[in-house]
């Protein structure tokens, strides 16, 4: 069964529902929907799911996240030491899995404030507009036109040829 | 045409009546029980059938032998393995589950599939599988050979060229002709 996720690490705002006021007398179809849902359907899967968790409990494993030691980046690498270069190359790999993931999940916070505001979206989700804006910019700069066959060391190049652009630039300013 | 042929038979029919009819009122004239007595052919003739399943009909339609040899071979075989797999894996997720994810405790290291969550995935890889520690060092043995090589390459290239410019050292030695086989009398006189 696919576990939800930490609902701790980014709490929802509550939801502003308003109170609805009775106009009729005539009683609610949705609540009668409701009843038979759960009496046909939520009851039987409900109970069947809590005999399986409760047998499932009876030996219990985990599993971990994996924490990798980090080592020297390939910046500060000697020339010609391939065994520095390697180990720089999987850093930067599980670093660049590590952003993609960030990545998505700022964009899936923007697309749940969409969603939760309807038409005030744009006045009530500027923080989460600027996070996305802030954090894909960031992303373009740092992965952006690698292309597929991307390494740590065309990382490495961009990044070299960014910072002679700013240089650059700071130098015509003056 | 089947109008024409029915109403051809109807009229046989009538006219049979009519000649059996005739012919046994005239001569018995007591029963009156039509339709028993000799008839002409194609005439309509009246038959009890079971109630339920109506007249037996010999149906003509395309064989179904093949299609339905190849469906019962298919069911077969995909269910030869397949209903094994199917209750493999409804064991596996409902009795044994998955793993549940939890903070490495303080000064413990986890095996190498510990890190998975699916029951299978993690069997996979603690018996099928090299740990990932495994694999990282053979690439690493195999990028450190591969360096010395290039390096010992590099090196004899170097030498090479060095011992073939300098000439001092045990590369590069051709034999030339002994110096007292060369016959300079040609160039003894300046005039040749």
């Amino acid at each position: 069964m696919p576990e939800d996720h930490d609902w701790e690490a980014y709490k929802v705002p509550p939801t502003r529902t308003p109170v609805s006021e009775r106009t009729t007398s005539v009683p609610n179809p949705v609540n009668y929907f409701q009843t038979a849902f759960n009496y046909v359907l939520d009851t039987p899967i409900t109970f069947i799911r809590g005999w399986i968790e409760r047998w499932q409990n009876k030996n219990k494993f985990y599993y971990y996240h994996q924490k990798f030691r980090r080592v020297p980046d390939l910046s500060q690498c000697l020339e010609g030491d391939y065994l520095c270069y390697y180990e720089a190359e999987a850093q930067w790999r599980r670093d660049r899995m590590v952003d993609q993931e960030i990545v998505e999940i700022v964009r899936e916070r923007m697309a749940a404030c969409k969603q939760r505001e309807g038409p005030n979206q744009f006045q009530n989700c500027a923080k989460e507009m600027q996070l996305l804006e802030q954090v894909t910019k960031a992303y373009q700069d740092r992965y952006g036109d690698l292309g597929y066959h991307g390494n740590a060391r065309t990382c490495l190049m961009k990044q070299k040829h960014r910072m002679m652009e700013e240089r650059k630039a700071a130098q015509e300013k003056q | 045409m089947a109008a024409m042929s029915r109403v051809l038979r109807a009229a046989a029919a009538w006219a049979a009546r009519r000649a059996g009819g005739a012919g046994t009122t005239g001569i018995t004239g007591t029963t009156g029980i039509t339709g028993i007595g000799p008839r002409l052919p194609g005439t309509l003739v009246p038959v009890r059938h079971s109630g339920d399943h109506g007249k037996r009909m010999f149906i003509i339609k395309a064989t179904s032998f093949y299609d339905s040899r190849f469906l019962s071979l298919l069911r077969f075989y995909l269910f030869l393995t397949g209903i094994p797999v199917a209750v493999l894996l409804t064991y596996i997720n409902v009795f044994i589950g998955e793993a549940e994810l939890a903070e490495i405790p303080e000064g413990y290291v986890p095996e190498h599939w510990e890190y998975y969550k699916h029951p299978i995935s993690r069997w996979i890889a603690r018996y099928l599988l090299d740990p990932p520690e495994k694999n990282y060092e053979k690439d690493m043995a195999m990028i450190d050979v591969e360096m010395k090589k290039s390096e010992l390459r590099l090196l004899e290239l170097e030498a090479r060229r060095l011992m073939r410019h300098r000439g001092d050292g045990p590369w590069y030695h051709y034999e030339t002709p002994d110096k007292n086989l060369v016959d300079n009398s040609r160039k003894a006189t300046p005039d040749n």
